[in-house]
């Protein structure tokens, strides 16, 4: 957490974290282009740049959209999450070279303008074989762009989480569009059966990683159907099944609310981070504050406002302790956001 | 504390041991990952055959042009040639994605000394014009015919269109799909187009495409660049160049 802006709020993780990244980064084009010398004698070192750098950036981006579901799954990978930005970005820019290197290399010095002549040299749209594949991965790195250009929390909180996630949701419109790129140029005349192979074992590690992890989320997204009992508040369960500074998260008048447990007192509050929409029901009460698991965001139990100088503030609910059972309203108080 | 209750805040120290076990493992893999990846990536894809680009080594030339239908250097062999054509014909190309027309243009059958940088490949060899390096020898006359073109009759072929330049050896690979928007680049702009293909024991023939009347077709190919096609034309040859003379709409596309 953060009171002010600053470019990188460096931290010891994330030091780690870029580090380990960049070593991969660089052990993966040594390899490429390095072996690519010997067994591709004749291929020119653009070609050898252009490939790696723009396979380089497809892989990374599996690594990043497989981050996400094995969270789900599995919250011992949290620490990757937590720099998964960096990731992006630095994803964003391999295909940046990858596309400004092909621009370059494929289109300048001709008889129109590199960007008009991607967009118009090849016109065969009819056809499925013949579909121009370079279009396709130019608007897969227009949305990459934004994606990076928007990724500081300035733009997440002045564009508000909801607005900033929807946003960077569409790195699975840039995916698509990506797999278009690569099916229909690359693996259409230069692949072997083990590159096709090897897109195809990606795509199968996203979709079902994704597919497993949905189907797991789904589970908790049904509705409480517990009666009211005379005051209102709904009966979601015993005090004594939510672990020590550990939350259930339940579903009402739905919304999902994470119900945290404290000594002998609950609390509850929306499971909606006001960060990047993290869910706070799988965080830890620390320092008597909620803290979420993503990014360490943190909102205090009583109020559900930020410690200051920050300024969050997540909706809380009235809750109350009755016979060891844990009875919270549905309806939030009103937001102890400060201005 | 237990794996279970271990919990991770990344502005903290340090990674819970739990997790830091985990992570380690995944680091592990991860960049074990990258390296088998990038190996397979490479070492899965079509090999690339040989060409050449003499980047950055211009030579100094001496010989004919011929403007038309593409320009052309001949260079006359020295001595005896028992019978082969008396001249090389090395085609040329401007820089960048540019024919050469407008560093010969007018300068047909005249002799010159250019500079330039030899692109080659199989039997083929190609020049790229240095910029302002073509001077007139205005003291030899002009040569309006050296080589007699010889019919070679009507063919049916199957193969590819290419831009001469980058397929000679400016670029590898310099056909197919991945290459089709550098190729139509190239060839709008002036590069000969030529058509490339293999017989069944995989001799390649390159010949230059010209429409009936022996003119260029430039802007007539480039919707059916870097396709599979069927072309009927007539063949001639120039010495040791081959034609395929055609009409670009008569083309037949051909399942990939």
């Amino acid at each position: 957490m953060s009171e002010h802006y600053v470019a990188v709020g460096w931290n010891r993780q994330k030091k780690l974290y870029d580090s380990a990244t960049l070593a991969g980064i660089a052990l993966y084009l040594a390899a490429f282009i390095g072996v690519g010398t010997f067994v591709q004698p004749f291929a020119t070192a653009e070609t050898l740049i252009i490939r790696g750098l723009g396979t380089c950036a497809l892989a990374l981006l599996h690594v990043i959209l497989c981050i996400g579901p094995l969270c789900r799954l599995d919250r011992r990978f949290l620490p990757l999450l937590y720099n998964r930005r960096h990731l992006g970005v630095t994803m964003f820019f391999l295909a940046f070279g990858h596309g400004a290197f092909a621009i370059i290399q494929f289109h300048a010095l001709g008889d129109v303008n590199p960007l008009v002549s991607v967009l118009v040299g090849e016109t065969r749209f009819g056809s499925i074989t013949n579909f121009p594949f370079q279009p396709l991965g130019l608007a897969a790195l227009v949305i990459l762009l934004l994606m990076a250009a928007t990724s500081h929390d300035f733009w997440l909180a002045n564009l508000t989480a909801p607005v900033w996630k929807r946003l960077h949701m569409a790195v699975y419109v840039a995916y698509a569009l990506l797999i278009g790129h690569v099916s229909l140029g690359f693996l259409q005349g230069e692949a072997t059966t083990v590159t096709t192979g090897l897109l195809a074992l990606g795509m199968v590690a996203v979709f079902g990683l994704h597919i497993i992890a949905g189907l797991r989320e789904s589970v908790p997204d049904r509705p409480l159907d517990r009666p009211l009992n005379d005051t209102g508040f709904v009966d979601v369960g015993a005090l004594a099944e939510i672990r020590e500074s550990c939350a259930k998260t339940v579903t009402l008048a739905g919304e999902r609310v994470a119900v945290f447990r404290h000594g002998d007192q609950a609390f509850a509050m929306s499971n909606v981070c006001q960060h990047q929409n993290g869910p706070l029901g799988e965080g830890r009460i620390i320092d008597g504050c909620v803290t979420c698991p993503w990014h360490g965001y943190q909102y205090r139990l009583e109020d559900g406002a930020s410690p200051p100088p920050f300024t969050e503030a997540v909706p809380t609910f009235e809750t109350t302790v009755r016979d060891g059972r844990v009875f919270v309203n549905p309806k939030p108080r009103p937001s102890a956001r400060r201005a | 504390m237990n794996e279970r209750d271990e919990f991770y805040v990344g502005y903290g120290k340090a990674i819970p041991p739990g997790m830091a076990r985990v992570i380690r493992v995944t680091l592990v893999i991860l960049l074990s990952l990258a390296a088998v990846v990038a190996l397979i990536a490479i070492s899965g894809q079509r090999k690339l055959g040989a060409s050449y680009f003499e980047f950055g080594l211009p030579r100094e030339f001496q010989g004919i042009i011929r403007e038309f239908p593409y320009p052309f250097l001949e260079i006359e062999r020295p001595g005896e040639h028992g019978g082969l054509p008396g001249f090389s014909r090395y085609v040329l190309v401007g820089e960048g994605k540019h024919g050469a027309e407008p560093n010969v243009a007018g300068l047909d059958g005249r002799t010159v000394t250019l500079k330039g940088t030899l692109i080659y490949r199989e039997n083929q060899t190609m020049i790229e014009v240095t910029s302002g390096s073509v001077v007139l020898k205005e003291s030899i006359p002009p040569r309006p015919e050296t080589e007699k073109v010889e019919e070679l009759g009507t063919v049916t072929l199957r193969g590819e269109i290419v831009d001469s330049k980058c397929h000679l050896g400016v670029m590898n690979p310099g056909s197919g799909k991945v290459h089709r928007g550098c190729a139509v680049r190239c060839i709008s702009g002036g590069a000969p187009p030529i058509f490339y293909t293999r017989d069944a024991t995989g001799v390649s023939r390159y010949l230059y495409l010209i429409s009936p009347e022996g003119r260029a077709v430039n802007r007539d190919v480039l919707d059916v660049v870097a396709e599979p096609l069927e072309i009927t034309g007539r063949v001639t040859r120039i010495g040791t160049t081959f034609f395929l003379a055609a009409e670009p709409r008569s083309y037949r596309h051909l399942a990939p």
